[in-house]
């Protein structure tokens, strides 16, 4: 399944505001890679992040998954392709309970019942959130709520992963698990963060994000070696 | 909780009583005694402004409020089905969230040194329009309804009718829009807020007296109801309305387009079918009032009569009063000065019952310890 | 506690409650509504007069909380919150009628007063009702149920959409509320302007959740209609539940206890 990859190319965004968010971004990101994206606040991250899924559509250029381009009418199968973790989990958990939220997706996808409820025991177990599967999403903790909302993205069986700052408002214990996770995970994962440490430990790849811009491109231990860049980046 | 004892005069206690409900004039410094005093004789009543509760309405009045709510209900359903944007699914679940917040924060009602709160139909309608607001705050009712306990289950059509659908289904669209047009000038959003606000309170003091006058439940006459009810509500209209104007002031001046009048602007055909889906409505609900009251004053006493017709003149021992009751007449016999132990019996052999279940149940649950607390 | 305190920890309480296990937890949702609507329709139909009988009605929130497990206590002690509005309602009673009703020995009791306990009681009655179904079904369950006798899916979604979101907004407008009292200098309200300011600000990050949560439910496949995996059933114990607790109501309603009690007394 070599073909799984995330290809910008040469994207711009513009919000309606006139707020410039992308410009000019180009990169390939190949099956298997796990990659991390930092950049000070505003820097793009999170407007780049949104592309991959087609819920912003590039003002210029195009974003392509594997070897289909993200427009209108092949949303569909982009979001069965790249699952999208949310900052804050509480906007991931809307449903009753985990498990409904867990299901939301394949029940989407219109996937018969007995499938979805495989899917959800499976997404559950994946990340170690299966006994909390009828408690409602407010009433868990905040490593809880970061597992059952990368479960509900894991349902959908997505190739690509999508993380925005999945360690932020964790405590040191959570994060640790959450990082053991990602690391077991299979899949193309792309982690925008401030988490540096975590960075060194869990990705390879690091692109830094500056002004709507690609300021760097490579291996992580290079990159966090170079103070001068990161200064410039508003990263230290 | 904020200690919010009134200090009103002991002779103007009774009519203030309903009164703190709403407006909860902030205490001074009161001795332990004092505020103990003052609540005894003010009822501090901590409830929201106008829910009914169920022990005010009869099972008539509750079925023909209830029957009002759900079409409102089926209908607004239908309406923000077929012309919303996805996004509404969200938007009005955090706001009917949001909504619940904001009526949880006090603000000072302006020239009284008390405080109250908003319903928030009007803000709601603002940002959602009418048929959105409407099942927002109708969510709402519910919540509190079940939750917090506020307005019973029974009550929970009228509460609809009151507190939802008068202001979001009338007074936001026939008096704040057309005074606010589209909410581009600030004294048009002020003049319109407060208008709609007292408008909408005052409708809905009115439906609270008709309501529990209706039920036949309390003895209050309703002219000094009435009187009371609307007094009040007049100022706790005004202080809704200038809450809300300085909310809508406040987003129009930093994020205009969350003002449905900005988002909607080509919706004015929508807006007449609306209204005169809204004139059906009140006019259907008026109807049914009347035709309640026709009903109630043919047959002092709907239910027994009911039973009474089904039962037919069985003789059996233990339909023998409520028959006798129902065939009308009798019922000053049996119930009015009649045979004063065979009451008293009954009432002391049910209390006897009741306490000796509720021992009974309380040992058996600490037994069991099903609870399982979070 | 402020206010808002108080709601998050009676939220959470009903949570716990409703976590337990036991045969009112077991029940279908919609067989345990409708007892409840039943019951309280019985209570408010008593005529007002009539105090023995809502005496009697009295037992059947103790039993249900019995068999659900929690504490009457509770339950009762919760629903003493309706009391002030009600008192205010019924203490008209006794003062318009005064006309003697009961009589033991020297002790009179006005048909005022009689009324106005029956109001009490029927109030308080109604409450326990509704507390001891939440408490045994929990809120989310009474949605699935209203969805499935016919409330519009757009109504049922919005409801649990809103009890998900309550804690999450209570708790943002609870500390905001606190940043702004631990710079109030002791005022306990605001002026209608700071809280047009205040609520201001409250709506747009609402707003913004609102915006955040529509782009999770996309990215997750959301078309418009947000589906439940139902998992009601209704069994044979529902359908008796049904049957024996209306049979009772109604036994209840239609006896008459002072006719009854005085045979007891009489034959002994």
């Amino acid at each position: 399944m070599s073909h799984h990859y995330v290809k910008f190319d040469h994207v711009s965004y513009t919000y309606p505001n006139g707020f410039k968010a992308l410009d000019d971004v180009s990169l390939l990101i190949t099956h298997g890679e796990k990659v991390a994206v930092i950049g000070a606040n505003g820097a793009g991250k999170s407007t780049l992040m949104l592309h991959t899924n087609g819920l912003l559509t590039a003002s210029e250029g195009r974003v392509v998954i594997g070897d289909i381009p993200v427009t209108r009418k092949t949303l569909p199968q982009i979001r069965r392709t790249v699952g999208l973790v949310f900052q804050n989990p509480d906007d991931q958990l809307f449903m009753p309970t985990v498990a409904d939220d867990v299901a939301f997706g394949p029940i989407n996808m219109k996937l018969p019942d007995d499938e979805v409820e495989r899917r959800v025991t499976m997404a559950l177990k994946a990340v170690g959130a299966y006994e909390l599967k009828d408690r409602p999403g407010y009433q868990l903790s905040g490593g809880q709520k970061r597992s059952a909302a990368i479960a509900t993205v894991l349902s959908m069986e997505p190739d690509i992963l999508v993380m925005d700052e999945p360690s932020s408002n964790l405590d040191p214990h959570a994060r640790r698990l959450l990082i053991r996770q990602i690391e077991e995970f299979s899949h193309t994962c792309i982690i925008t963060t401030h988490d540096l440490a975590m960075v060194r430990e869990l990705c390879p790849r690091t692109i830094v994000m500056a002004v709507g811009r690609i300021a760097a491109d490579g291996p992580t231990a290079d990159i966090l070696a170079d103070t001068a860049l990161l200064d410039r980046a508003s990263l230290l | 909780m904020e200690s919010q004892y009134s200090h009103c005069p002991a002779t103007g206690m009774q009519a203030f009583a309903y009164a703190i409900r709403r407006i909860r004039p902030t205490a001074g410094n009161q001795s332990p005694a004092q505020s103990v005093l003052v609540k005894i004789l003010t009822i501090d009543i901590q409830l929201d402004d106008m829910h009914m509760a169920d022990a005010l309405v009869s099972p008539a009045v509750a079925g023909v409020a209830g029957a009002v709510a759900v079409g409102l209900l089926a209908v607004a359903a239908k309406k923000v089905k077929s012309d919303m944007s996805d996004n509404m699914v969200p938007l009005m679940g955090v706001m009917g969230a949001f909504i619940f917040a904001a009526q949880m924060i006090n603000f000072t009602i302006p020239g009284t040194g008390s405080s109250g709160h908003i319903v928030g139909g009007i803000l709601l309608g603002a940002v959602l329009g009418p048929w959105a607001a409407f099942l927002t705050l109708t969510s709402v009712l519910v919540v509190q309804c079940l939750i917090f306990a506020d307005g019973g289950l029974m009550a929970l059509g009228c509460n609809i009718i009151n507190m939802a659908a008068l202001s979001t289904l009338v007074a936001y669209p026939l008096i704040y829009k057309p005074i606010a047009g589209h909410g581009d000038r600030s004294w048009r959003i002020t003049a319109g807020a407060v208008t709609a606000s007292v408008i909408s309170l005052e409708l809905g003091a009115l439906c609270v007296t008709a309501e529990t006058e209706m039920s036949g439940v309390t003895a209050l006459p309703w002219k000094e109801f009435l009187t009371l009810m609307c007094s009040i509500h007049l100022f706790i209209g005004l202080g809704e309305g200038l809450a809300t104007a300085a909310v809508l002031y406040f987003v129009k001046s930093y994020k205009p387009d969350l003002l449905a009048a900005n988002r909607a602007a080509g919706t004015a055909s929508a807006n007449s079918s609306y209204k005169k889906a809204a004139w059906i409505f009140m006019g259907t609900a008026m109807l049914l009032g009347l035709l309640f009251t026709w009903i109630a004053s043919s047959y002092p006493d709907g239910l027994e009569w009911s039973i009474a017709s089904i039962i037919g003149d069985a003789d059996l021992p233990t339909v023998k009063g409520a028959v006798q009751d129902a065939l009308g007449g009798v019922q000053a016999s049996t119930s009015v000065l009649p045979d004063y132990g065979s009451t008293w019996s009954g009432v002391i052999g049910c209390a006897i019952v009741v306490t000796m279940v509720w021992i009974l149940a309380g040992l058996l649950v600490r037994r069991k310890t099903a609870v399982k607390k979070l | 506690m402020t206010a808002i305190e108080r709601a998050l920890y009676e939220l959470n309480e009903i949570d716990g409650y409703a976590a337990g296990q036991s045969f009112m937890h077991s029940l279908d949702p919609r067989s345990k509504a409708l007892v409840t609507t039943l019951y309280i329709i019985a209570v408010l139909s008593f005529r007002l007069d009539s105090l023995s009988g809502i005496l009697f009605m009295w037992i059947f929130p103790i039993l249900f909380s019995a068999l659900g497990g929690i504490s009457y206590n509770r339950v009762f002690l919760k629903s003493l919150y309706v009391l002030p509005l009600i008192l205010f309602i019924g203490m008209f009673n006794p003062v318009m009628n005064r006309e003697p009703m009961l009589q033991a020995g020297s002790i009179t009791v006005s048909r005022g007063w009689v009324e106005f306990i029956s109001i009490v009681l029927r109030g308080l009655l109604a409450v326990q009702a509704s507390l001891i179904l939440v408490m045994t079904t929990g809120f989310q369950k009474i949605c699935y149920g209203l969805e499935r006798i016919g409330m519009p899916a757009i109504f049922t979604t919005q409801l649990l959409m809103v009890y998900r979101y309550l804690s999450v907004l209570l708790q943002e407008a609870a500390s905001m509320d606190n940043a702004r009292r631990s710079r109030g200098y002791g005022k306990r309200s605001y002026s209608p302007r700071l809280w047009g300011i205040f609520i201001g600000q409250l709506l747009i990050r609402t707003v913004a959740r609102a915006e955040r949560i529509h782009r999770a439910m996309l990215s997750r496949g959301f078309d418009g209609t947000v589906a439940l995996r139902t998992r009601l059933h209704w069994t044979m114990t529902d359908t008796l539940f049904l049957i024996i607790s209306t049979a009772l109501f109604t036994a209840t309603r239609l006896t008459d206890f002072s006719y009854l009690f005085n045979m007891i007394i009489s034959r002994q």
